[in-house]
């Protein structure tokens, strides 16, 4: 009864130690010396999680982040915003470079000049100046007005449901329309953007202009996702503190604790591609009646198209079938889709999406493509090519119905020239007994 | 097989009747069996002929096998029906009714095979 149970523990705790990511599990963390000891709950719940953490100052070049042309880790952490200066590979246009290799990139902004914001503004994302913090004065609390408790949403996909609220210090930022970004928290409602010192001019200037200027309420972000095109994924946090021992073991109501770490965790597995990953595993298409694939289908066949998806499971680094996607399309396109119909799950195999479609009466060059792109999930993207081509000569119907008359035409013809011919035989016939008998 | 000088007042009356009249009296009982034969090609060849033109010409090739196997029986026929002829012996003499009728045969099977080849 108690042995199975402890080998599936052991199982899951063998299983845990390594790589629960599914891009690897080397992570450069930079962080001054002098502060690494702030974060120790954080760094040490990433280890837990089988991550191996190699930590580099801001400003030193070694260990380096690419050696031969190749990014040496999986993962970046930076929590040293406040550099005036940083080392190049680490700067805007190295870490741009290491993200459209894959490398997934947590990033805590800053809240003076650095070469961080221009690094944000890569990303679409618009920081306020220099020195600004979200300030908050509801609910009433001893705190200071810039350490606020923010509440997540309740059903982001990237969130444990009911999480605790969290502590959050730090600046907001504005996020502009580019579909790439994924939000994951918003500042309160009642929060502004000011100067800690003196938050009341902020607001007096604003309110003199109608409310023009004011950077407030929830429509700023503080915790920010963003997946590029190759689904590497990069979160911005407005604040270092989100992640320090402190706020960690605050109490966000007497009794609670706040839900940082809880928080932090999420937002560290969506972005070292734990949760929400998801692939293509293969796709397949034949004709309706044909055993086999084809790569050339004719004009109005009817075609089976499948494919095959897997998401990716952290807790046991495999890749399970996966049938929860309602909303996955197939076009079969040639320039424009001339189709684009659901694909939906099949309930025999899980994992499977299938539809049934007759190709259009177009011949061409076409394309089966699937290109799934919702927010905080894996693009999915699949494109197979095959060739539509007209029927061959011997394909098209040989009889036609419309052309019943001529049939009959011809056919009345021969009918009537075999009955002429026996008649005219017959009466030779009958005239020679005739012509004898007289 | 001009009228008949003792039925002036008929010939007057209908022109047509004196005409089909005469047709009936004088003609062979051979050519009257091959000319109904020819009434029934150029009949069908006409019908095909205006479905082709008010419905459609589509396949033409059914089109052109149907209505050109009428055309060319006819034409069969109608050499038939001269060769055959009694008036115009004089024209065959060295073609006998039996050896007409064969080339005609002949002709038509040979028509008939390439109207079916051409049909479908």
């Amino acid at each position: 009864m108690f042995l199975p149970t402890l080998f599936w523990l052991a199982a899951v705790a063998i299983a845990g130690v390594h790589a629960r990511s599914s891009a690897g599990d080397s992570v450069l963390v930079v962080v001054e010396p002098e502060h690494q000891a702030k974060y120790s709950i954080f760094f040490q719940n990433i280890k837990d999680r089988g991550y191996e953490l190699t930590f580099r100052a801001p400003q030193t070049e070694e260990p380096r982040l690419v050696e031969f042309d190749a990014p040496k880790f999986s993962h970046v952490v930076i929590l040293a915003p406040e550099i005036k200066s940083i080392a190049k590979d680490i700067g805007p246009q190295g870490l741009v470079d290491v993200l459209s290799r894959g490398v997934n990139l947590l990033v805590a902004l800053p809240q003076k000049q650095s070469p961080l914001s221009a690094f944000a503004a890569e990303f679409s994302l618009i920081l306020p100046p220099p020195n600004t913090h979200l300030i908050s004065y509801f609910p009433e609390r001893n705190e200071s007005a810039t350490i606020i408790p923010v509440a997540p949403s309740k059903d982001h996909p990237i969130l444990t449901n009911g999480i605790t609220p969290i502590w959050f210090s730090g600046a907001p930022h504005a996020l502009s329309t580019n579909p790439y970004l994924v939000p994951i928290l918003h500042a309160p409602a009642q929060s502004f953007a000011g100067e800690p010192d003196s938050p009341g001019d902020v607001l007096a200037d604003a309110a003199e202009k109608g409310g023009e200027g004011l950077w407030a309420g929830s429509q700023l972000g503080i915790v920010t996702g963003f997946q590029a095109s190759n689904n590497a994924r990069v979160t911005f946090v407005g604040g270092r503190e989100v992640f320090s021992d402190e706020f960690a073991q605050k109490e966000i109501n007497p009794g609670t604790k706040s839900g940082n770490t809880q928080f932090v965790n999420d937002i560290v597995a969506w972005t070292f591609q734990e949760s929400l990953v998801f692939r293509v595993d293969k796709v397949e298409h034949r004709g309706l009646n044909t055993p086999i694939s084809s790569d050339k289908y004719t004009v109005n066949d009817n075609v089976i198209f499948s494919a095959y998806i897997s998401k990716y499971d952290p807790q046991t680094s495999t890749w399970a079938s996966y049938s929860g996607i309602d909303d996955l399309q197939l076009e079969f396109t040639m320039l424009d889709p001339h189709i684009r119909t659901a694909l939906l799950p099949e309930s025999e195999t899980p994992g499977k999406y299938s539809v049934t479609f007759r190709v259009p009466d177009r011949h061409g060059v076409f394309k089966f493509v699937i290109n799934h792109r919702r927010n905080g999930m894996t693009y999915l993207q699949s494109s197979t090519t095959v060739a539509v081509v007209p029927p061959r000569h011997d394909e098209y119907p040989r009889f036609l119905s419309a052309a019943w008359p001529y049939y009959v035409g011809a056919m009345s013809t021969s009918i009537g020239f075999v009955l002429f011919s026996a008649l005219w035989m017959a009466r030779d016939v009958r005239e020679e007994k005739k012509g004898k008998t007289e | 097989m001009a009228p008949k000088a003792g039925q002036p007042a008929a010939a007057a009356n209908s022109p047509l009747q004196t005409l089909w009249k005469a047709y009936t009296d004088t003609t062979p009982d051979r050519l009257k069996f091959i000319d109904s034969f020819l009434l029934f090609l150029m009949l069908s060849g006409v019908i095909q002929f205006v479905y082709c033109i008010l419905v459609t010409d589509f396949p033409f090739n059914a089109f052109l096998a149907g209505f050109s196997s009428t055309v060319g029986q006819f034409v069969l026929s109608a050499s038939l029906r001269s060769q055959v002829n009694p008036d115009n012996k004089e024209e065959f003499k060295e073609v006998s009714p039996e050896r007409a009728f064969a080339d005609f045969a002949l002709g038509s099977i040979v028509l008939h095979f390439f109207v079916y080849n051409f049909l479908g």
